[in-house]
């Protein structure tokens, strides 16, 4: 847990620069996964990828396979870390909650206009149910990835039932990723969600922004102050001193008043 | 050529031993082809094909043919125009041709004028899928539509290919096959996806699968052809080649295969003598370059445990911190 209010400069710190290395080094990876996983489908030669400059390569299947196989070694390895780390360390953030179906629900409808949303945690509901499906999605793949690799590097003549369901399953799986990377992508569309994007790459979000959205959150950060033995040694010496908890502890009331002044900067 | 030689147990006269010991009751127990836990090999001697002399066509290739060229389903009309290339390959109205691998015809005999220490001779070479010990085509397919069975016989299986033709991409020899306009690519988006099924030589798996010797071997008519259990057949080839000072090709070719060819000449002189082209493979030395990945590989099934020991370590370095500072403030 790295979270804490930067009052001096409005921002909140929303992700440690642990956790920005794992989304990255799991992002890339997988960008570079889905590539030369669709590498492995005889398409670049025959739609001309092959022929688009520093793209020669593509049509090389042994040539992507190893790209591939360098790549998921970052993708599984950090997935694995995220795994073990945050799950001995309690983090329960990005789990999905009781309840959380149906409030997702109602905060989709308030996209069209439909309500009003409700105050949040650290993530929003459907954010929670999304890290699971894509927790599902990402074990499913690296699961039937490593009996494939298994398969060719050392049990060649693998049974045909095993071969079949690792390969269909790994198949289905990449599908179902690319569709969750579409959607992962698809809901910076939408403007109360993009003020997040800048979390993602610079660990810190606008504090205006946390206490409208997330106030829930914010109370949660006032309530437990970290302290520098919770830091990694990276980030130790950057602690900002945190605000007063009882100058800022955030009611729900408060919470919808800071969203009603913000309300024309939207 | 030199006198024939006999290998301590000829796997055709062990067949046929235990074939006749069955019938008379004697009960000797039956070689299990199908079944055979280290899987199968063959030789292809190349001292005893004559090429069926006399004969339409050889022996094995009509074998083959009367077998295998009804399988291949007739191509819907007219076949589907690929977007953007507009490639098809369609052998069905070329269906006569035996004189190369086509999706009609598994096995071709080719013939090699050669000369070798003064000698000139000609050479009748039988040539079908090698059937590898660890085989690219059927690693690489991404539907598993192509298998390394556990009796060594590398099988397509044609209700899964969609003919994308990775398989013969990978090849060292090239040796599938693809007819367009067939399988179950035309169910989807024949335009934009799949190109027919590939068709390749497949052992006779159901054949071996009984019991029974693939049709080339059993209707060759010099016992050009064996086929048995892989560590059996492998020093009944070593013992081949050292009886006539002779050449081996397939033991080690592409990481190893199951049909090692015996040869009184060296291949590559035969590989120079004989025609090359699609559907007509070579005899050149062939690096498996599925071997390349071998490193990759391992660290792969390696990673979990580094991001597993790398998680482990540093939440047990957060925790012991964390539980150091509540003892100081205690």
């Amino acid at each position: 847990m790295s979270e804490r209010i930067l009052e001096d400069k409005g921002l909140v710190v929303r992700h440690s620069v642990l956790e920005l290395f794992e989304h990255w080094a799991i992002a890339l990876s997988g960008l570079i996964l889905i590539l030369t996983g669709l590498f492995q489908m005889p398409i670049a030669n025959r739609y001309y990828i092959n022929e688009l400059p520093g793209l020669a390569w593509s049509a090389d299947y042994i040539v992507s396979l190893k790209v591939h196989y360098g790549a998921s070694i970052v993708f599984v390895a950090m997935s694995f870390f995220h795994v073990f780390y945050h799950g001995i360390l309690g983090d329960r953030g990005m789990l999905p909650r009781k309840g959380d179906m149906k409030q997702s629900i109602e905060v989709v409808k308030t996209f069209f206009g439909k309500g009003e949303e409700p105050p949040f945690h650290k993530y929003l509901p459907e954010q929670r149910l999304a890290y699971l499906g894509m927790a599902v999605i990402i074990g499913g793949l690296i699961i039937s990835g490593l009996m494939k690799t298994y398969k060719n590097l050392i049990d060649p003549q693998m049974s045909e039932a095993l071969t079949l369901l690792a390969t269909w399953a790994h198949n289905i799986f990449f599908v179902l990723f690319i569709i969750a990377f579409i959607g992962h992508m698809a809901a910076i569309i939408l403007k109360p969600n993009r003020p997040m994007v800048r979390g993602i790459f610079t660990g810190r979000v606008r504090l205006d922004y946390a206490r409208r959205r997330h106030p829930l959150w914010i109370s949660e950060i006032v309530d437990h102050p970290v302290t520098a033995e919770d830091q990694p040694e990276s980030e130790a010496d950057t602690i900002v001193e945190t605000a007063d908890p009882e100058e800022h502890e955030i009611t729900e009331e408060e919470a919808s008043e800071d969203k009603e002044k913000e309300e024309p900067r939207q | 050529m030199s006198s024939r030689y006999v290998p301590k147990v000829s796997r055709r006269s062990f067949l046929a031993a235990s074939a006749g010991l069955a019938a008379s009751g004697l009960g000797l127990p039956r070689v299990s082809y199908g079944l055979q836990p280290r899987g199968l090999a063959s030789i292809i001697d190349l001292t005893l094909c004559d090429g069926c002399p006399g004969k339409d066509m050889p022996a094995c290739v009509a074998a083959c043919r009367n077998l295998y060229q009804k399988t291949v389903p007739d191509p819907v009309d007219p076949i589907p125009r690929l977007y953007p290339r507009g490639m098809i390959e369609d052998w069905s109205k070329k269906k006569q041709i035996y004189d190369r691998l086509t999706p009609y015809n598994f096995i071709f005999v080719e013939t090699a004028e050669v000369e070798y220490r003064g000698n000139k001779s000609t050479l009748f070479i039988p040539r079908r899928c090698m059937h590898c010990d660890n085989p690219a085509c059927a690693t690489i397919c991404p539907f598993a539509a192509n298998h390394k069975m556990k009796n060594g016989a590398v099988v397509i299986n044609d209700n899964l290919c969609v003919g994308g033709a990775k398989c013969r991409a990978v090849c060292p020899w090239a040796i599938p096959q693809r007819q367009s306009g067939v399988g179950v690519y035309l169910y989807v988006m024949p335009t934009l996806a799949g190109n027919g099924v590939m068709y390749k030589c497949n052992l006779c798996h159901d054949l071996l699968m009984e019991d029974k010797i693939p049709a080339c071997m059993d209707a060759c008519p010099a016992g050009a052809m064996v086929i048995g259990p892989r560590e059996e057949i492998l020093a009944d080839a070593r013992g081949r080649a050292e009886h006539i000072n002779g050449f081996i090709y397939g033991i080690g070719e592409n990481g190893g295969t199951s049909t090692i060819y015996i040869s009184p000449v060296p291949f590559d002189i035969i590989d120079k003598a004989i025609p090359q082209g699609p559907g007509l493979p070579h005899f050149k030395p062939a690096k498996r370059r599925m071997a390349e990945a071998s490193v990759l590989e391992t660290l792969v099934m390696g990673s979990p445990l580094v991001g597993i020991a790398a998680g482990v370590a540093g939440a047990f370095s957060i925790l012991s911190r964390r539980k150091g500072n509540e003892g100081g403030t205690e």
